[in-house]
């Protein structure tokens, strides 16, 4: 019965769609199509596909009439159609998905063997489908569309796709224009053929590029047609890009605007990246390359993505950019660091106390800058969130001191996930770094975690009979943490040259100049009067006088520290750490029997000489080294024997004294009986 | 026999807690330094730290003692009679040197007020008022220079260690002149009983007179 119902129907159907054919036939089309333009060439037939695109399905009659198809029926290209509409509704996902298989059929009449013989024609039929470009019910002979049609529309009949073009190096060049952007820029009203002019709408020869770079190269050269090279170098920054970067990589090229209504509708820092996302680059002087290119994706994530480049480049600006001109990178580097002081003064000042700041300053092309640890200002990360910062940028120069630091208690905390674990800055401080050979305040890095250890130390380390909280800080002051916490290390005593008056360590440079020699090697001949490499505590003593008599005070600040940077960072447990206290005081303890003199220089380095092993036990040594005193240590010798001498005099004058009483006692005794007589 | 009373029980407190701490003092200070080794380094700085703070409050009972009492000026030499002070001075000097080898009569005679003969009021005066304030102060820089360390840094705690260590030197020689000298009473033991008792025996006739090395 249901197939009756619909046979019936059908012919219902035909019969009406025949009577009103009939009233309204065309003559040019051919029947079976004149069947379907009956419905479709109702303006307001569409339909709604899966994603929701409206497909029309309109068919301007008078315009299939004119095309070269109009004698093909309808079921020749849409095969089973007829049928369908009956049958079953077709699905249809998406436009593109029905252009596709629509356009499958055109190979049933143009095979692509014959599409091939075209040399453009093969690879844009893989990236357009047929209809894409020659659209479908009203096509006409090329020849005559292309009479009629502007080169412009003619060129973006295909351009207007997603085409592509593999270029050699592998990169894939977009060859898709966007019409609307075109239309709109300032070559809107130009023919393509204008810039292109290898190509019209009857050439279209077929070009491979190496690379991106050679195609952006020649696309630019076609731009000094219409803007010459002398009219455009008016312009002082135009003229440095220009050795630097082609006119597109900055302009770009199918959309471009008139400066002037570019810059307005452009916030300040796309527009400094319109420049600068490209590979752009700048010469020092000195011959050296600078990258000046921006990573736009980097700046983005970085520390600073919320900030406007002009925050930094404070001299540049939408409407100013200075042509500068550097020596060197490192004469640049030394500029921009500058710029981190607006922001970062705290961070800035200490950095400038700090021994990476004097190796900068003093010219040392290795010594760190900002950039240097926290990497380029466009891709800095967020410190506060980069619990590893403190370790990883350190590790680029100091890398050869992981390995201990990973054997170290501390490490092995970090390992297991303490949130106060310490890394390198933590010790160390991040920006105001000094030598430690210098300075004892490396235990401030130490008590920020190790909180109260005065009063810990204080337990065991007391003086009797009165319990205070300085003694233990009395050690601080002269023994470094990992002096008794490195329970592997050898145990050095370093003399740090300090002028009293500033508080500050004493440059080598400073001493040259006061004692009137000419480099480091004579100052060495002037403080090592024999020659022995070794200094005595005379030589130490002829330090001191010589800079007395120039009007210099100084002293030389011990300080007892292990042996190397190594040591110091294999810090063992609490329970391994030196607490005897004989060790260290007592006088042929061997903690003090490496001494070394350490004089500061002005690029932040020390130089480091070894002492007499008996230095801290020399008479000379009490004024220069009157800072420094250890028990045992600094025990001066010459008092010993002074107090043996004190000891037999102190027993010959009795011995002497009594033995002059009996020698004399006979005079004694005559004279008492003499008395008796008298008596 | 006379018996004179030179010596208030306040002193001879003082003196045998100052001869006994000195004693110990100079001992483990010579452990310290590593010439004696009775204990070790810790030990040692123990007891002298200990004995430092005994011997400071003993110093403050001898000045208390001779400031309230107002007898401090028995150890003030007449410096309004240089001369004569002087001359006294070179008597007693003689004496000692010479005039008590030949049995020669001792030129100062010791009483409450007048205790000590020129020789002993000087040195006494700069060991009290100088010598051993200046040891006690050193002492307490060695102690705990950090507790100090306005001071002490100022001078530089090497040159306080270096005046405590002459000192010490100093007073281990005094002591031992100090106790022969002790000895030349009337008798050997005559001084040493007269400190513990407080009187010291002297002949009626004033035919020998002895030396009163105490203060």
């Amino acid at each position: 019965m249901d197939n009756v119902k619909k046979k019936l129907s059908f012919l219902f159907i035909a019969f009406i769609l025949f009577s009103i054919y009939a009233a309204t036939a065309h003559g040019a089309l051919s029947d079976q199509a004149k069947v379907c333009l009956t419905c479709h060439s109702g303006r307001g037939m569409t339909k709604t596909l899966e994603n929701k695109e409206i497909l029309l399905l309109f068919i301007d009659k008078e315009g299939f009439a004119k095309s070269v198809h109009k004698n093909i029926d309808c079921n020749d290209c849409h095969t089973g159609y007829m049928a369908a509409h009956v049958s079953k509704k077709r699905v249809i996902k998406s436009k593109r998905e029905y252009t596709i298989n629509a356009s499958r059929v055109c190979s049933t009449c143009h095979p692509d063997d014959q599409l091939k013989k075209i040399p453009m024609h093969s690879p844009l039929m893989a990236q357009a489908a047929c209809v894409e470009c020659h659209g479908s019910h009203y096509i006409q002979k090329m020849a005559e569309w292309k009479k009629g049609i502007n080169e412009t529309q003619y060129c973006l009949t295909c351009h207007k796709h997603a085409l592509s073009m593999h270029l050699k190096s592998g990169e894939l060049l977009a060859l898709a224009i966007n019409e609307s952007s075109y239309k709109s820029s300032i070559h809107g009203n130009l023919l393509c053929s204008a810039c292109h002019t290898d190509f019209s709408k009857t050439k279209h020869p077929v070009r491979t590029f190496a690379n991106k770079r050679e195609y952006t190269v020649l696309a630019t050269k076609l731009c000094s047609t219409c803007h010459t090279n002398e009219q455009l170098r008016k312009s002082p920054v135009h003229a440095s890009l220009m050795a630097a970067a082609t006119c597109v990589q900055c302009h770009g090229s199918h959309a471009i605007k008139g400066m002037k209504i570019q810059k307005i509708g452009m916030d300040e820092s796309q527009y400094c990246l319109t420049c600068h996302r490209g590979k752009l680059s700048m010469t020092m002087r000195n011959g050296e390359s600078l990258s000046l290119y921006i990573d736009e994706a980097t700046l983005r994530s970085s520390a600073h993505a919320t900030l406007k480049c002009t925050a930094c480049h404070a001299i540049f600006s939408k409407t100013q950019h200075p042509v500068r001109v550097f020596n060197s990178t490192r004469e640049y580097t030394l500029v921009n660091t500058e710029l981190c002081k607006k922001c970062h003064q705290n961070a800035s000042t200490q950095y400038e106390s700090s021994i990476h700041y004097a190796l900068f300053k003093s010219g040392n092309t290795k010594a760190p800058n900002c950039a240097g640890c926290h990497g380029n200002a466009h891709s800095v990360a967020q410190v506060k969130t980069d619990k590893t910062f403190g370790l990883t940028s350190c590790n680029k120069c100091h890398g050869e001191l992981n390995n201990s630091y990973e054997a170290s208690v501390h490490n092995i905390a970090r390992i297991q996930g303490k949130a106060n674990a310490p890394v390198c800055s933590s010790c160390h401080n991040a920006h105001n770094i000094e030598s430690t050979k210098m300075t004892t305040k490396i235990k401030e890095g130490c008590f920020k975690c190790h909180k109260d250890m005065g009063k810990v130390h204080s337990k065991w380390l007391k003086n009797p009979p009165i319990k205070t909280a300085t003694f233990a800080g009395a050690h601080f002051d002269v023994v470094s943490c990992a002096a008794c916490h490195s329970p592997q290390a050898t145990r050095r005593i370093y003399l740090s040259l300090f002028d009293t008056k500033t508080g500050k360590p004493l440059m080598e440079e400073d001493i040259i100049k006061l004692l009137d020699t000419t480099d480091a090697a004579n100052l060495m001949k002037k403080i090592d009067t024999n020659g022995d490499e070794i200094i005595e505590g005379k030589e130490l003593w002829g330090l001191f006088s010589m800079l007395w008599n120039k009007g210099v005070r100084t002293t030389f600040t011990g300080k007892m520290d292990v042996s190397s940077s190594a040591e110091a960072h294999q810090l063992g447990s609490k329970k391994e750490a030196t607490r005897d206290c004989d060790k260290c005081h007592h006088p042929k303890s061997p903690y003090f029997e490496n001494v070394f003199i350490v004089i500061s220089k002005a690029d932040g380095g020390t130089t480091v000489l070894p002492a007499e092993k008996g230095v801290l036990s020399s008479v000379y040594s009490i004024i220069p080294a009157r800072k420094f005193y250890a028990i045992g240590g600094t025990n001066i010798t010459l008092f010993d024997i002074l107090f043996y001498v004190a000891l037999i005099g102190g027993i010959a004058v009795p011995i002497g004294h009594l033995s002059l009483r009996i020698i004399l006692s006979p005079i004694k005794s005559l004279r008492k009986m003499r008395k008796g007589g008298k008596k | 026999m006379k018996r004179i009373y030179l010596h208030p029980l306040p002193i001879r407190i003082w003196h045998w807690v100052n001869a006994g701490g000195f004693i110990i003092l100079i001992l483990t200070g010579a452990n310290i330094r590593n010439i004696l080794n009775l204990f070790s380094v810790e030990t040692a700085v123990e007891i002298h730290s200990w004995l430092g703070f005994v011997l400071l409050a003993n110093y403050f009972i001898w000045l208390f003692y001779y400031l309230l009492t107002g007898n401090i000026k028995i150890y003030i030499p007449p410096l309004h009679h240089p001369i004569e002070f002087a001359k006294k001075a070179l008597r007693q000097a003689k004496f000692y040197g010479f005039g008590l080898m030949v049995g020669e009569q001792n030129p100062h005679h010791s009483t409450f007020y007048n205790k000590f003969n020129p020789m002993q009021q000087t040195a006494y005066l700069m060991i009290m008022t100088v010598l051993i304030p200046v040891q006690i102060i050193t002492g307490l820089f060695l102690w705990d220079p950090k507790l100090f360390s306005s001071v002490v840094n100022l001078v530089g705690i090497q040159v306080f260690d270096t005046i405590h260590v002459l000192l010490w030197i100093f007073f281990s020689s005094f002591i031992i002149v100090h106790f022969y000298l002790a000895t030349l009473g009337h008798t050997t033991f005559a001084h040493f009983k007269a400190m513990f008792t407080g009187y010291e025996e002297e002949h009626e006739e004033h035919e020998e007179h002895g030396h009163s090395p105490s203060h």
